[in-house]
């Protein structure tokens, strides 16, 4: 049971709140509600939750500023923000505030549970040490990677690339990103080094049967993604 | 209607009536002093003598006073409508979006301050009204969002034939209603205090790029991007140059059809150009669909909606436009000033 994710959403509107809830539910995620911020303050501190889930506009207040609140009181859980504006401004705020991603309403209940497995892969205080994305298995402290349950060999750069796409699976990772995290800044890369090292990877992804999960969106980045069907 | 005269000319006029009047006066003054008979100017001697005697007591007097008063009275208009002239080049550059515009009447005149007041408040007024129009624009969107998220919930728990069906029609509800957002944001925000903001096309196009391709990929088609020339800025707003050029690429690849593939290329100038798989929209069909939605026609064969309107508006406000390459299947974000 170790294993179930606990999550905490914080939104005022009871009919969304319990169809997310019962949602989440069918994803396998177990979920506690709290309609205002000062039941969430009681909420988050009376359980261990995994994923806390913001709405911005609650009865008694902001919940960026709550979450800022929280993030002062040691709180470090990650947090995915729900907000019915679009606005680039409150991206930025929400993000500064210690949001972790953000989320447009009405968002799809598919939307929202992608988000918050990209949250668990991040690295963090509360971050596992294993990473699973569909046939992929990668486990950071032994360093041991599988497919379909067979293991498989990666250098140590190959390692490092896949990890980084896994912790942003489904999301484009760009190119600029990659350079910097896996050289560093002293030393000599070339143009086509990180493209050199995907082709790679891809390859040896490619021999163990995950077909078609490395891509390349030219001129960006790349992205891993489960293989289609 | 009477014609419009400046008021250099008007105090002309004015000076010429003192002026005439003032000699009519002192005539009858030198005239009716000096007892003279109109006969004894039959005289050449005593006419050349009565000629110099008007010279030197009206003529010459009113020369003197008249000259310098016109002078100094044009130099006086000249410097107290200066500030005018300034305050009417600041609204001059003023865009048609801009918000919060007032007239600095610091250095007018008292008798024009009461004017600039009032016009003033007018813009005030103005102002006020443009913030309410946005306001509820933005209101009404915001209160749809809700129930859509209600329905869009409900629809994730029934497990029914025709839910995946609904759920891409609420989806297509949604984007509609993103964009009224995004126009009532165009139309009515200011965009000028962001305005001056430099931003790089290529970096809008790579977040574009990043955004859209997770589904692209869904659906077997290929999205990338490329550069032709020098990298190039703009001043602008990012949130709403990234929003045309979503609708963009969003158009591109839902004519493109799997297997095919959409390009975003920045340059070579300050241009986005999206290349699509599909057919290519002439000028014409263009222009038809900018205009479709001042007829109240929203229904699209091609999905594109309010989705262009859009795009030339937020085209117009950064003094560019929406142009079409049908023979390159290509869509241009242009923001090459219009001179």
């Amino acid at each position: 049971m170790a294993s179930e994710m606990r999550l905490l959403l914080i939104e005022d509107n009871h009919r969304l709140a319990d169809l997310l809830v019962a949602g989440l539910a069918r994803r396998g995620f177990s979920c506690d509600y709290a309609p205002s911020l000062a039941m969430a303050t009681e909420a988050i501190a009376a359980q261990v939750h995994d994923v806390l889930i913001v709405d911005r506009g609650l009865p008694d207040g902001d919940g960026i500023a709550w979450l800022r609140d929280m993030r002062r009181a040691g709180y470090m859980q990650p947090a995915l923000v729900l907000t019915a504006r679009d606005a680039l401004e409150d991206r930025v705020s929400g993000l500064d505030a210690g949001a972790d991603d953000y989320v447009v309403k009405p968002a799809e209940v598919d939307e929202i549970a992608a988000r918050i497995r990209a949250l668990l892969r991040r690295p963090g205080p509360r971050s596992e040490t294993q990473l699973r994305f569909g046939p992929l298995k990668v486990d950071l402290a032994s360093r041991a990677t599988l497919c379909f349950g067979r293991p498989f060999d990666l250098s140590r750069r190959e390692m490092d690339l896949l990890e980084l796409l896994l912790r942003q699976a489904g999301a484009v990772v760009r190119r600029d990103s990659l350079e910097n995290a896996l050289y560093a800044f002293n030393e000599p890369v070339t143009p086509n080094a990180v493209e050199a090292t995907v082709s790679r990877l891809r390859r040896k992804l490619e021999d163990v049967g995950a077909h078609g999960m490395l891509h390349t969106v030219r001129g960006v980045g790349y992205m891993l993604r489960e293989p289609a069907g | 209607m009477t014609a419009r005269r400046s008021i250099a000319r008007r105090l002309f006029i004015g000076l010429s009536i003192v002026g005439l009047v003032g000699a009519t006066l002192l005539l009858i003054f030198i005239i009716r002093e000096h007892q003279q008979s109109f006969s004894a100017l039959g005289d050449p001697e005593a006419a050349r003598h009565a000629f110099r005697e008007l010279f030197e007591h009206v003529l010459l007097p009113i020369l003197v006073l008249i000259l310098p008063m016109g002078m100094a009275g044009l130099i006086v208009i000249r410097r107290a409508l200066a500030p005018l002239g300034r305050a009417a080049d600041q609204l001059k550059v003023v865009g048609g979006l801009e918000r919060g515009v007032m007239i600095d009447h610091a250095a007018f005149p008292t008798e024009a301050v009461p004017f600039a007041r009032a016009v003033n408040d007018l813009l005030a007024r103005l102002d006020q009204a443009a913030r309410e129009h946005e306001a509820f624009a933005a209101d009404v969107a915001h209160e749809l969002r809700t129930p859509l998220a209600v329905i869009a919930l409900e629809l994730d728990a029934l497990d029914h034939p025709d839910a995946p069906r609904l759920r891409a029609e609420l989806l297509a509800m949604r984007r509609l209603i993103d964009q009224l957002m995004l126009l009532a944001r165009v139309e009515a925000q200011s965009l000028a205090h962001s305005m001056r903001d430099m931003l790089e096309l290529e970096e809008i196009g790579a977040d574009v790029v990043s955004l859209l391709a997770p589904s692209a990929i869904g659906a077997g088609k290929n999205l990338s991007l490329g550069r032709v020339g020098e990298a190039p800025v703009v001043t602008g707003q990012r949130e709403t140059i990234a929003a045309a050029l979503r609708n963009l690429v969003e158009n591109a690849l839902r004519v493109t059809p799997a297997g095919g593939s959409v390009t975003v290329l920045v340059g070579p100038g300050p241009r986005l150009r999206v290349k699509d798989g599909g057919t290519g929209l002439t000028a014409e069909r263009l222009q038809e669909l900018i205009q479709r939605h001042r007829r109240a026609d929203h229904a699209s064969r091609e999905g594109a909606g309010l989705g262009l309107a859009i795009v030339a508006r937020i085209m117009a406000a950064h003094g560019g436009r929406l142009d079409s390459l049908p023979e390159a299947q290509e869509l241009i974000l242009d923001f090459t000033p219009i001179s």
